[in-house]
């Protein structure tokens, strides 16, 4: 299933953007237009699609939640 | 463990895996055991790693008192059962706010506050409501273009399904109704036919046929539904979208 992932335009060109996100991974193809973000801006993702423009301080939150649910998922495997 | 659970959900899970959307890099892993009918401990573990989609196994299997990779858990959270009713709400609620790391908790209240009991753990929820739980939907701005790349991410994400017309050469024509969105809210178009991918090497593949009902996931054809998995996947499908059509019209309500 997906997953409602937050992370940052890296490049875009054209609607369309690299995303980096907080988990580590990335997508080359990402689908900005909906939202029109440029370079620089922190997206969530879902799917190939950007639905939302977060805040620095909302993405700085979700960049910690995650660190949170790594770490539960490595506690639930240990 | 149960194989035949594993399996099932692996097929569910593939696709959307091997575009990068979710769960581990696992470098053609789920394939490989899909086409051998595997179902090993090292599968299981993969399996384990999707952020999303295990929570709610364990969420669902805790509730009924199943095994996580027992048939029927994993079938509820695709296609649904009567499992999905055995979730306590208070469960789902607190589930989703300690699990769903992506979701704005606000939103997540406000859609309990609306929804109350009636929120299923049930994967085609989780994306239709994902669709009313994010801020760019009910924007001012958004165009028809949009509106079309919403539904389409939205269609290609939830589990649908449709009947096989032709079949060809690792692609089925399927008759499916797409999702659409119209005057704000989610509905099912009327029938339109798409090609498929699917997989001759994966069980029960290898003899499916013009008239089986297929569920697609990001346009790759799943498995080859029971009958009444055919039924149950439209009831439930349906009151998904009834749920977030009730929780985008009250957000609609708000503004």
């Amino acid at each position: 299933m997906c997953v409602t992932r937050a992370g940052k335009v890296v490049s875009a060109s054209q609607g369309r953007a690299r995303v980096e996100f907080f988990d580590g991974r990335a997508l080359d193809d990402v689908d900005v237009s909906v939202v029109n973000a440029k370079k620089g801006a922190f997206v969530e993702v879902f799917g190939n699609l950007a639905l939302g423009v977060l805040s620095p301080a909302e993405a700085k939150r979700r960049k910690q939640a995650w660190a949170e649910v790594v770490k539960a998922m490595e506690a639930v495997r240990e | 463990m149960k194989a035949d659970g594993v399996l099932f959900h692996a097929k569910y899970a593939f696709m959307p895996n091997s575009l990068g959307y979710c769960g581990p890099d696992e470098k053609g892993q789920i394939q490989r055991d899909l086409e051998g009918g595997r179902s090993d401990e090292e599968l299981v573990q993969t399996l384990q790693k999707f952020e999303a989609a295990y929570p709610f196994l364990k969420l669902i299997a805790k509730s009924a008192g199943r095994q996580v990779f027992e048939y029927s858990v994993p079938e509820a959270y695709w296609i649904g059962n009567r499992l999905l009713d055995m979730v306590p709400v208070s469960d789902f609620y607190s589930f989703s706010h300690r699990e769903i790391k992506g979701r704005d908790p606000k939103k997540v209240r406000e859609a309990f506050r609306e929804l109350g009991g009636a929120a299923p753990p049930h994967h085609t929820f989780y994306v239709m409501s994902t669709y009313a739980t994010t801020a760019v939907p009910d924007g001012p701005n958004v165009t028809n273009e949009a509106r079309g790349k919403i539904a389409e991410v939205v269609d290609n994400c939830r589990i649908s399904w449709g009947t096989v017309r032709k079949v060809e050469k690792g692609e089925l024509k399927v008759e499916v109704r797409p999702v659409g969105v119209e005057d704000g809210g989610l509905l099912l178009n009327r029938p339109a036919v798409k090609r498929v991918r699917y997989n001759p090497e994966v069980n029960p593949f290898g003899a499916v046929k013009g008239g089986d009902i297929v569920s697609i996931h990001w346009n790759y054809a799943c498995d080859i539904l029971t009958p009444r998995q055919a039924k149950n996947i439209a009831r439930y499908t349906d009151a998904d979208m009834k749920l977030v059509n009730r929780l985008l019209k009250s957000e609609g309500s708000r503004k």
